[in-house]
């Protein structure tokens, strides 16, 4: 019951695109509004609660994502009904980016709600074989390239991760047999596993696919030029919806890792981001557009979420997800409207509106660009306060104190060389180049609104204290 | 020792498929190492008496050695592939790259060898397959070689999933073989190049 | 001892009848009346009564090497795995003594390409030790793969080990040895895809281009030697990887092992028949593939055990 009042909405998109009535896209976002309903049920029933048996499980930490994302979901779907005044786009092919988006979404529901391993796998396959179509809805050749250069990496990636998966199935076998598929389960016997070296090396192989999948080292610029070669929206599904998946099942398996083998994991990880912080931050210096530089400073807020998490700052992790699941599809979104006079003009950018609609795009977006780079009062402030200290905490309790120092002094260099830029390009944008009109529309105007108000929520009390309340 | 057999026939069919430069050629490798792998699952589901692998083994020999090379071969004539696929790696740095990929996953498997029931040589081969089939996808410009080269790469997870675990459970199984008829679909759709509308 | 004289001598006369064996077998397959199986022998006898020319640019090595050229292949059929039980000399020949003495032959041939001053020898001569540079590394990794099996560095004893107990848990690894001393088979000796036997054309020449000028004894000497170079891979390959047979009575042993020794041209007419020669630097290619199932069958044999 529950699972179908989930996957309606996706449903419904997915008739609505084959009837081939011009107006009937105008019923997605209401039918995309009617997700929230078993979600919030969901807040409400006693946790872990059984959806499907022992394949997907709702927990607090499930739920909590799937919030976010199925958000995401309702404004790009808001967003979604202007993109042909924004871009040129066949009614055809607009059908079809709804179909594959509708079924993005069912693997990512699955995705996101699984408890078994496979369940999960099969989510995110489904879910990044459907995007590989909606970068090609645009029809220039780097989309076609960046299709297949997408679909090459996608699955080279997915691959790694169904093979880390294997090896982990494999060291858990001989206790659990054939539940070792569980995460639940996998995370109460994780001090049992007889052979803690395979599952790290299954944890290892897994988590380079999911840091391919999001974009670190060594493949920042693909994430970049994809994002760059399609439409807006998908760019946002990407950030929003798709990285939620991946950074949740990198949450579940760096869990039970962490029973594993503490030490091994940290170094990992941390190694890992620092370097991807480190390459991206000079390429956010360097970027010239809005699809290059959101998407790198996509990267670049993954690699801290990943950080803050293996730090054992799971409310900084957690806090820091959610706020950048809300602002980057937004400024994806509002891409749509800054570039409606050319691609590389930063400057300007938020000049030229006029009337109340105007007013409150440019209002908004600003607050975004600045919330994104973590000016107070900005969830993200607080997240990467509660984050440093998390990893402060950790190096207390180790002898690397005076490492951990040094690294988070480089993590702070690396992160005003963002803000720099990010600065840099909003002066840019206010105040620089010459008015040219641009024209915004009531529903992505909503979208953005909504994501707003989203953020304002996540900064309640109630929100800091059940986001504690996770793990 | 059969099973050893075979999984020495299924490594040779890889290593013979990364010399090769005829795009139809390469696809008569794939096919036969799909072959290899459907007798490997037969073969070890019969031994360890397990219907999921047995079913999972005829649909591997239908689907992956049958089904897959032909649509393939459907696919270049329709789309007129380019059939002459030489290896962007030299032959003399290939003959040395090999080798070393061989030894750098065995080294890798090493520490394994106590830890799995069964025979852990069989993760070392999976391991160092996966790694030939992504060396094999790196070494060729054309796109048609880059897909074989990442049903290789399945080929491979599904080679571990047989030795390592004594079988995955069939859900996960039949979840692999539908992406992977989904990923066909999608390909189709992503050779359709159509008329750009202005 | 007698046996072990005998089956050396067998060895040595069957080496014309196998060649002639091949191009019959590949003549009756393109629908051609075949070549008598004794025409080895007639063509010896024939070469022998011709007079022998030599060039005027010739230095002595003409003189000498055909003769270098065959020896060091007789001073191998003496070390190799037994054809009737007992007949072997127990011996230090393992898998680099092997591989250098047939070295040492192919070197001298080289060397008598060059030595008559055209262009074809020189050019023979360097696509010669082209192909040899790919094949020594493989052969020794073959046979040395192979002897680790068999248990004993001596390929002598190896056979007989092998014929013995057959070492099944290391299936993977005699697989691919096989695979890999078949390519080498098949290019050491100079047969289609590697070389073709049969042609005067300069594009595809490699062994007949260092024997272009020679007449007479010395081109009798040296197609001998071809022949028993043949006569040891085929022997190496049937005792080595078809070890089998060796415990019968000694016409038995001798009617196998003669066997073996025709199902190996049969199987080379075959490969030779239904395919092209490859061009020269394709020939890389198939080398390589040799060289990395031999290196593949040692390792998987050390690191795994398989």
């Amino acid at each position: 019951m529950m699972l179908t009042l989930l996957v309606l909405p996706a449903l419904v998109m997915f008739v609505a695109s084959l009837i081939k009535h011009p107006k009937i896209k105008l019923l997605l976002p209401v039918s995309s509004f009617a997700i929230l309903l078993p979600i919030v049920k969901l807040f409400m029933l006693p946790k872990p609660y059984a959806i499907w048996g022992d394949y997907l499980v709702a927990d607090r930490l499930d739920t909590y994502v799937l919030l976010v994302s199925s958000l995401v979901g309702i404004g790009v779907t808001l967003a979604l009904l202007t993109l042909d005044k924004h871009v040129k786009v066949t009614a055809k092919a607009y059908r079809r980016f709804y179909r594959f988006f509708a079924i993005f979404w069912v693997g990512l529901i699955f995705s996101i709600l699984a408890n078994h391993m496979g369940i999960y796998w099969i989510g995110l396959e489904l879910a990044t074989l459907s995007t590989v179509y909606m970068i090609k809805t645009n029809h220039t050749p780097a989309a076609h390239k960046e299709a297949w250069n997408y679909m090459i990496v996608g699955a080279i990636a997915i691959s790694l991760v169904l093979f880390g998966i294997i090896l982990m199935y494999a060291s858990a076998k001989p206790i659990l047999g054939e539940e070792a598929m569980q995460f639940n389960l996998l995370l109460a016997h994780a001090k049992e596993i007889p052979s803690p070296f395979l599952f790290e090396m299954g944890f290892a192989i897994a988590t380079v696919g999911m840091f391919v999948k999001m974009g670190f080292f060594p493949m920042n610029l693909w994430l970049a030029n994809i994002e760059r070669a399609s439409f807006y929206p998908v760019a946002a599904l990407f950030s929003g919806i798709l990285e939620s998946a991946v950074i949740i099942g990198f949450f579940r398996f760096s869990k039970i890792a962490m029973e594993v083998n503490y030490a091994h994991l940290f170094g990992f990880v941390f190694v890992y981001t620092l370097l991807t912080i480190f390459i991206v931050a000079f390429l956010i210096f360097r970027a010239k557009d809005f699809m290059r530089l959101f998407s790198l400073s996509g990267v670049e807020h993954m690699a801290l979420i990943a950080l803050f998490w293996v730090s054992g700052g799971t409310f900084a992790a957690l806090l820091h997800f959610g706020a950048h699941a809300f602002l980057k599809p937004a400024l994806f979104l509002s891409t749509g409207v800054l570039e409606s006079r050319g691609k590389y003009r930063i400057a300007g950018a938020l000049r030229g509106y006029s009337g109340k609609k105007g007013e409150l795009f440019w209002v908004v977006v600003s607050l975004f660009l600045l919330a994104i780079i973590s000016l107070p009062p900005s969830p993200m402030f607080f997240s990467e306060l509660y984050g440093f200290g998390a990893m402060i905490e950790m190096a207390k309790q180790s002898d690397h104190m005076l490492a951990m120092i040094a690294a988070i002094l480089l993590l702070l260099i690396l992160l005003s060389i963002i803000f720099y830029r990010f600065v840099a390009v909003y002066q840019s944008m206010k105040y620089e180049g010459e008015e040219v009109e641009k024209k915004v529309y009531a529903s992505e105007l909503f979208a953005l609104v909504l994501f707003a108000l989203c953020l304002l929520v996540l900064l309640l009390p109630v929100s800091f204290s059940y986001l504690r309340s996770i793990v | 020792m059969g099973v050893d057999f075979f999984i020495g026939l299924f490594l040779a069919t890889l290593i013979v498929s990364l010399f090769t430069t005829r795009l139809y050629r390469l696809i008569l490798w794939y096919s036969m190492n799909s072959l290899v792998l459907g007798i490997l699952a037969l073969m070890v589901g019969k031994a360890l008496d397990d219907k999921a692998m047995l079913i999972t083994g005829v649909a591997t020999l239908v689907i992956k050695a049958v089904g897959i090379p032909y649509m393939l071969k459907h696919f270049s004539e329709k789309f007129h592939f380019v059939r002459q696929i030489p290896p962007q790696i030299k032959t003399h740095y290939a003959i040395i790259l090999i080798p070393a990929i061989l030894v750098f996953t065995f080294y890798l498997s090493e520490p394994i060898t106590h830890m799995i029931e069964g025979n852990a040589n069989y993760v070392a081969i999976s391991i160092s397959s996966l790694f030939l089939s992504l060396l094999l996808m790196m070494e060729h410009r054309h796109v048609a070689p880059k897909i074989i080269g990442f049903l290789s790469m399945e080929n491979a997870l599904f080679l571990l999933g047989i030795t390592a675990t004594g079988g995955m459970p069939m859900l996960v199984e039949l979840g692999i073989f539908f992406d992977l008829l989904m990923a066909i679909v999608v390909m189709n759709l992503l050779f359709h190049k159509e008329e750009v509308q202005s | 001892m007698t046996a072990y004289l005998l089956t050396i001598f067998l060895l040595l006369l069957i080496a014309p009848l196998l060649l002639s064996f091949i191009k019959a077998l590949k003549m009756q397959l393109l629908y051609k009346k075949p070549v008598s199986l004794f025409q080895g022998y007639r063509n010896f006898s024939k070469l022998m009564q011709k007079e022998t020319i030599v060039s005027e640019e010739a230095s002595v090595m003409t003189r000498v090497a055909p003769f270098l050229v065959l020896s060091p292949l007789l001073v191998t059929l003496f070390f190799l795995p037994p054809v009737v039980q007992g007949a072997f000399y127990v011996s230090f020949v393992d898998a680099f003594t092997i591989t250098g003495l047939i070295a040492l032959s192919t070197f001298f041939l080289m060397l008598l390409g060059l030595d008559s001053a055209s262009a074809f020898g020189g050019m023979g001569s360097s696509r010669e030790a082209f192909i040899a540079a790919l094949v020594e590394p493989a052969m020794v990794l073959t046979v040395f793969s192979v002897s680790m099996m068999a248990g004993d560095l001596g390929v002598g004893q190896a056979g007989v080990n092998l014929a013995a107990h057959f070492p099944q848990e290391h299936t993977a690894s005699f697989l691919f040895a096989a695979i890999s001393f078949f390519i080498l088979l098949i290019a050491e000796n100079g047969r289609i895809p590697v070389d073709n036997p049969e042609t005067h054309l300069e594009l595809t020449m490699v062994h007949e281009a260092m024997i272009l000028d020679i007449t007479g004894v010395y081109l009798a000497i040296i197609e001998t030697a071809a022949s028993v170079k043949f006569v040891i891979f085929a022997s190496l390959f049937a005792s080595l990887f078809l070890p089998f047979g060796l415990q019968y009575d000694v016409p038995i042993a001798v009617a196998l092992f003669l066997a073996k020794l025709f199902l190996i041209a049969a199987a080379v007419a075959l490969i030779e028949v239904n395919t092209a020669k490859l061009r020269l630097f394709k020939v890389p290619n198939l080398l390589g593939i040799a060289i990395v199932f031999a290196f593949l069958s040692l390792i998987t044999f050390y690191v795994l055990g398989a």
